[in-house]
Parts: structure tokens; sequence; C-alpha cells
């Protein structure tokens, strides 16, 4: 025990001393780990399995709770014109945020990659917008688009154009969500920084020295060497687009005529307006489903786009442009 | 080593906070709920109110706490998460011991009958009350909720708008296509000016004394038929009204989001004539608004009928201390308390005697309307009401937005019908 001459606590008692020996490495890692450990299975798995439990039963808050199988899902399918209607809204979102918030991201996080002065001012300001509140963002957001007052309208009124009243109206409103969501992207935009950091320079170098414009450059080096960066961000899209509820909820409350009625929403408004526990925990399951599905779809396609560098030692694989640096040098 | 222990006390110190967090919260709630030890009982008043009526309902819990030692009332001011906290209070088996209640309905099961309470107490004087106040709080005949203010609509103008324009100002007995025409006067687009405004979402609650009016309703006189009602001519035309006056451009939508209120404007000035209950009255004699009250319009040949809106206060049934709940909602509308209470009308015929209110030209439509809002509204006819309540709001907003009422409605009660078995 050559620690124990360097200690100065000499003087503890041995039994102390053997007690503190076998903690050592024993109980200690777990004491620290407990609180998200307990955090966890209290406030994550615990919730998410009563919700299941709840999801067959019909369950309000105040009154009875009585057991219906399957009755909430069937109701759902059968009989709720809401749900069809909600989910549609969110189809349609995703469908327009999913692409444009990977395309804006990686538009960014290529701005931000060029070596200029003042990059990193640049860099705090792109990311600023997530580290704002979502309900900050949907005030900021109802002041743009207030159809009287709000300084997008003003702006289009200096070319002349009468701009809608962007939040009450049905055709524009949804428009309006998408915008509004793609300004907090900036941890989207960070990973798509990172990734792009790490490709080597020689394959840009070997690239322009083998006669490849700078577009030729982004489809045949940059792009394969961050698909597993799009990958995650693709996925993470996606959920999020499914869970968009709070700038629904603050900027436009689900209408006009629900416009932009989000299933996270119509969910919210079963358990927190109508009190239909049972029944939005199966919605909410249902939304677990979709999102698992999709979640595995994109896995299942990655196999084809998606280039790990690893491949590269195992053998060759699909993406040949790589492999143009390693020719050359 | 000594680094080791010492962070093992750390993890250990943290692990006793967490523990003695949950302790002290269960102490806090024994000590809110029974008020066991003696010294001091702590009565727990929900209310929905916020800022100005508020303060009155904090100010009156002083009161109750100045004539009652050892009673402190802790004012619970839920605001806009009123639903929400209260069924998630009722949920928990921990609600507040005395709260403001109209959807009786939803929560009925969850209050204490109040009927043997009024009974055996004389000092409450029911007969003074407002005939009819009590009906909102009862549920097969059974008595939940004290009535403590309450409100009618009524039609606010503004008279200087009127006199610019060179309209006579509407009087008691005045008809809808009258309205409509002022209303069409009224309107000055290039000032941003209009008649009317209309929420672009309505509370369906508030739309009944039109329906009514026009002879119709949205749910059959026993609860059980909405096809024929919801959807009847009646309904619509009373619904079509509106948005045709927004297509028209003599009203103009409000409250919609990112718009401002209908009372804002009316403050404003750009609005010549809002209809609402006695809430905004203060704020608009404050803004400065010469403003002139009158009663609803009358569908040609039939008469107006108006719609009400209570508070009650209820007391929970899992309350543990009953009698001393009792005792504050007591105090809440007696005399003294109801004349506090400036925010909404007195619910005592005494007060209103005392004060002359009926008197007043301002206050006298509130009156007037009182006597023609004796419908039940539809909330009280079917317990799946809220269930159909969100597709008819959906119809009516939809309707605000340009669609055609008759179409919507059916509609809408093609949706509700489910909740009609």
């Amino acid at each position: 025990m050559a620690q124990t001459y360097l200690h100065p606590a000499r003087e503890q008692s041995a039994a102390l001393k053997a007690l503190k020996k076998r903690r050592r490495g024993g109980a200690a890692p777990y004491l620290f780990i407990f609180p998200w450990i307990f955090g966890f299975l209290v406030f994550t798995l615990g919730p998410l399995l009563f919700s299941l439990v709840i999801s067959f039963f019909d369950w309000p808050i105040v009154g009875k709770v009585t057991f219906i199988g399957l009755g909430n899902y069937v109701e759902m399918f059968t009989d709720d014109p809401l749900f069809w209607k909600s989910l549609m809204v969110t189809l349609k979102f995703a469908v327009l945020f999913v692409p444009l918030n990977i395309i804006v991201a990686l538009g960014l996080a290529m701005l931000l990659n060029q070596k200029v002065r003042g990059s990193a001012i640049f860099r705090t300001a792109f990311y600023l917008p997530s580290v704002i509140s979502g309900v900050a963002l949907a005030m900021i957001w109802s002041w743009v688009y207030s159809g009287d007052y709000g300084i997008l309208n003003y702006f289009l009124s200096i070319f002349g154009i009468q701009g809608p009243d962007w939040l009450n109206d049905t055709k524009w409103s949804l428009v309006a969500m998408v915008v509004a969501s793609l300004w907090g992207q900036g941890s989207m935009m960070l990973i798509f920084l990172a990734g792009l950091k790490g490709i080597p320079k020689d394959l840009y170098e070997s690239a322009s020295i083998d006669g490849a414009g700078k577009l030729r450059q982004f489809v045949s080096v940059t792009v394969p060497m961050i698909t597993p960066t799009i990958l995650f961000n693709l996925i993470t899209s996606i959920i999020a687009a499914f869970q968009q509820l709070t700038l629904a909820l603050l900027l436009t409350g689900g209408g006009p005529m629900k416009a932009t009625y989000f299933y996270a929403m119509y969910m919210y408004e079963n358990a927190f307006k109508y009190f239909k526990m049972g029944y939005s925990a199966a919605n909410a399951w249902f939304m677990f489903l979709i999102v698992l599905t999709l979640t595995f779809l994109v896995f299942k396609s990655s196999e084809a786009w998606v280039f790990y560098e690893g491949e590269m030692k195992r053998g060759p694989q699909k993406k040949p442009k790589p492999a143009k640096g390693g020719r050359v040098g | 080593m000594k680094k080791q222990v010492s962070l093992i006390v750390l993890a250990a110190a943290l692990m006793m906070s967490l523990s003695a967090c949950g302790g002290s919260g269960g102490k806090a709630e024994t000590a809110g709920q029974g008020g066991g030890s003696g010294s001091e009982k702590t009565l727990r008043f929900a209310t929905w109110d916020t800022g100005d009526a508020l303060k009155i309902e904090q100010d009156i819990a002083k009161k109750f706490e100045e004539s009652h030692p050892g009673t402190k009332v802790q004012v619970e001011a839920y605001a806009d998460g009123f639903d929400q906290k209260l069924a998630a209070g009722f949920g928990a088996a921990n609600p507040p011991d005395v709260m403001y209640m109209w959807d009786f309905p939803t929560y009925h099961q969850s209050l204490e009958p109040l009927d043997s309470y009024a009974d055996k107490d004389k000092d409450l004087n029911i007969d003074d009350f407002y005939k009819g106040l009590f009906n909102y709080g009862k549920i097969d005949g059974t008595l939940y909720g004290i009535p403590a203010g309450f409100t009618t609509r009524v039609v606010y103008y503004n008279k200087k708008l009127f006199d610019e324009a060179g309209v006579p100002h509407p009087k008691d007995g005045w008809t809808w296509p009258e309205f409509q025409e002022m209303a069409g006067k009224l309107t000055d687009k290039s000032k941003k000016q209009y008649g009317f405004g209309v929420r672009a979402e309505n509370d369906t609650y508030d739309l009944q004394g039109f329906v009514w009016s026009n002879g119709s309703s949205f749910i059959s006189p026993d609860g059980k038929t909405i096809d024929g009602y919801m959807n009847s001519k009646e309904t619509a035309e009373a619904i079509q009204m509106f948005g045709d006056m927004v297509k028209n451009g003599s009203a103009v939508l409000t409250g919609g989001k990112g718009q401002q209120s209908g009372d804002d404007i009316f403050k404003a000035g750009k609005i010549a004539m809002w209809e609402s209950g006695i809430w905004p009255l203060e704020s608009f004699r404050q803004a400065g608004v010469d403003v002139g009250t009158v009663e609803m319009p009358a569908f040609p040949g039939k008469p107006v009928k108006g719609v009400l809106a209570e508070s009650a206060l209820s007391i929970a049934k899992d309350s543990k201390q009953k009698d001393l709940a009792w005792e504050f909602i007591k105090f809440y509308v007696s005399d003294a308390s109801i004349k506090m209470r400036v925010a909404d009308l007195p619910v005592r015929q005494s007060v209103v005697t005392e004060l002359k209110k009926d008197q007043d030209p301002l206050y006298k439509p509130y009156y007037t309307m009182l006597e023609r809002s004796d419908n039940t509204p539809a909330f009280l006819l079917n317990p799946k009401w809220n269930e159909v309540n969100r597709q008819l709001s959906a119809a009516v907003e939809s309707v605000m937005h340009g669609s055609n009422a008759q179409d919507v409605l059916n509609q809408a009660v093609k949706d509700s019908e489910r909740y009609m078995k």
C-alpha cells in the first residue's frame, strides 16, 4: 500500500481504511450513476410502460377507469375523422420540413466552413435561435407573421406585395410553421459542420488536381463523406417533425380551421383538454410505431447510400469517389 | 484516498437531499390539506381569474382571514390552465378545498353536494339571489355550486363613431337587419374602421343566445338529439350572419393568432360595435371610450334570448375541512364581498337595489338580458357535449373563414353522431 505512506491522514483507523478500500471501485460508480438511473426508471421508463397500460383503458382524470381492450385503437382508426386529419397535417409538415431542414442546415454549415474572418461570430449567431426557448421563439414569430403589423408583411409591402395574414390563412399557416421550425436548427448545423471538418483536405486537393470543379467536389467528395451525418440528421429531423407541438400550440393553436392541427397537438388536446388519457396514450403509441417504422426504413435504406470510412478497410464498397484520394496520395 | 471519500460523501449527500425534497414535499401537502396541527388552518381556493378580478378575490380572502383568526386562505390562480390543474388535483385526490366552477357536468362527481349546507344555513338568504342562477349549479336536482357572480351579454357601441357617421344610436328592441345596416354605414375601409368585430375563435356557448333568439338551439331539450337542431335552418342562419358580415367587409375578424382582441380594437376606436359580457366595460371607460350599451338585437318577429355566464363556488368532495370551506363560500357571497366584486354583476337583488345598478342606463341592458336568459345551455343537457362541441367549434370557425354554415353544420352533426348514441 504505497499510497498509504503518501497519504497525510495516517491516524485514521485500520477499519476505516479497510472500508475505504472495499468501497473503492465497488459501489462508488453506481452511486454516481444512481441519480440518472433513478430518473430514467421513474420519469422515463416507468411512465412509458404505464402509458402502454392505460392505452387499453377508458381513463378520464375525473371519473371511473374501465378496461376496454383495444377499444381506443379501434375508435381511432374507424370512428375519428380528426385522427386522420391531424395525421395528414403532420405528414404534410414532415414532407416539407425534413428535406428543407437538412438542406438549410447543410448550407449554413458549408458557409461556416469557409475560411473567413469572424466565422466564429456567424457560428454563434446561427446557433443562437437554438438557445432560445420554444415559447420565446413562438412569440417572435407571431410578431413577424402578424398580418397588419408584422415585419414580414412590411418587408413585402416595400415591393408592393400585399402579404397574407400568415397565421390566419388556411393556405399559408402550415408553410409559416415550416419556416418558423427551420429557424431553430443550430445543433443540426453544428453536427454538419463537424462532419465537414472531418473530411480530409487531401481529398479535395486530389479532386482539384483531377480537374473537378467546386460543384463536382461537392457532389463527389463532400456528400459521400458526410452521408453518416446526413443519416443521423435525417432521423432526428423525422422524429422532430412528428413531435412538433410547441409552435403549433403557441403560434396557431392548430388553426385556422385545423390547417396546422398536428398529430402531437391532437394527442395533447385529447389528454389535457378532453381528459381522455387512455385514448391519448393510444394515439401516442401509434405515433411511436410510425416513427419506429420510418426510422427502421431509413436505416435499411442507408446500406445503399451511406458511406462509412471504416468500410474501406474491409474491401471495395459502392462509393468509388473518395478512393480517388488514395490513388493520388 | 481522501478525495474518494469526499466524493462518496458528496454522492450520499446528493441522495439525501433528493429524498429530503420528497419528504418535505409530503409534509407540505398534509399541512395544506388537513391543517391538523390546530395552530393554523390553510384553506385552498382555486380561481381562473387574473389581473384586477384576481386582485379583488385576494382582497376578499384577506378580509376572511381577518374575521377568522388562525385561518389562512391560499388563493391559487390557475388562469388559462384552470381545467388542467383542477382535473390533475382531483385525479391525485389533492384538490383545492374551494374552487370556481362552471362545468358541473364534467366535475360534479368530485364535488360536495351543497343542498344540506344551504338548507340549514339561514344566513345565506337564498331568496335574495336572482332566480335562475341556481339552475346552472344543479345536476339532476342536486346543488353543487353557489353562484358568486354572473354576466349577460350586450352590444357595446362607440357613441363618437356613431355621431361621426351620422347614425342614430341603437335602442333596445332593434333587429339584426338594422344592426347589419348600421354596421355597413359605420365601416370606413380607408380608416381601417369597421362596424362590428367577429371573433375568429368563438366560444359556441356564447353563440347560443343568437341561436335561441332565432328560435332554435344546438341540442334538443331532452339532450338526446342534435340532428335538426345543431344544423337547423335557423341555427345556420344565425351563424351565417356573422360569416357574411366578415365577407362583405362590415365586420373584421378579431382575436385570431397574432391579431388584436376585439376588446382592444374597440378600445382603439376601430370598431363601432362589439358584443360581450360585462368584463371589458371598466377597461373601455378607462380607455376613454364614450361607450353605450344596448340589449341584443332581435330576429324580426322573434323574442330576443340571452345567455348567462355564471361563476359559482364549489367544495371538493375530498376536502378535509368542508365546514370551513362552507364558511368561506358564505363570506364570499355576502353583501360586503359582492360589493367588492366590480368585475361582474352582483348575484343578490338587495345589492343591486341598494347600488341602484338597474337604474344606471349603462347597466340596465344586462338586467333586461337577464330576464331573457331562461334557456338551458347545451352543456347541461348532454354529458358528452364537450365532444360534440369540438366538432361544432370547428364548424363555426370555418364559417367565419368563409364556409357555408349549413354545409359545415351538417358535417359537424354527422361527425358528432357517434357521441349521441
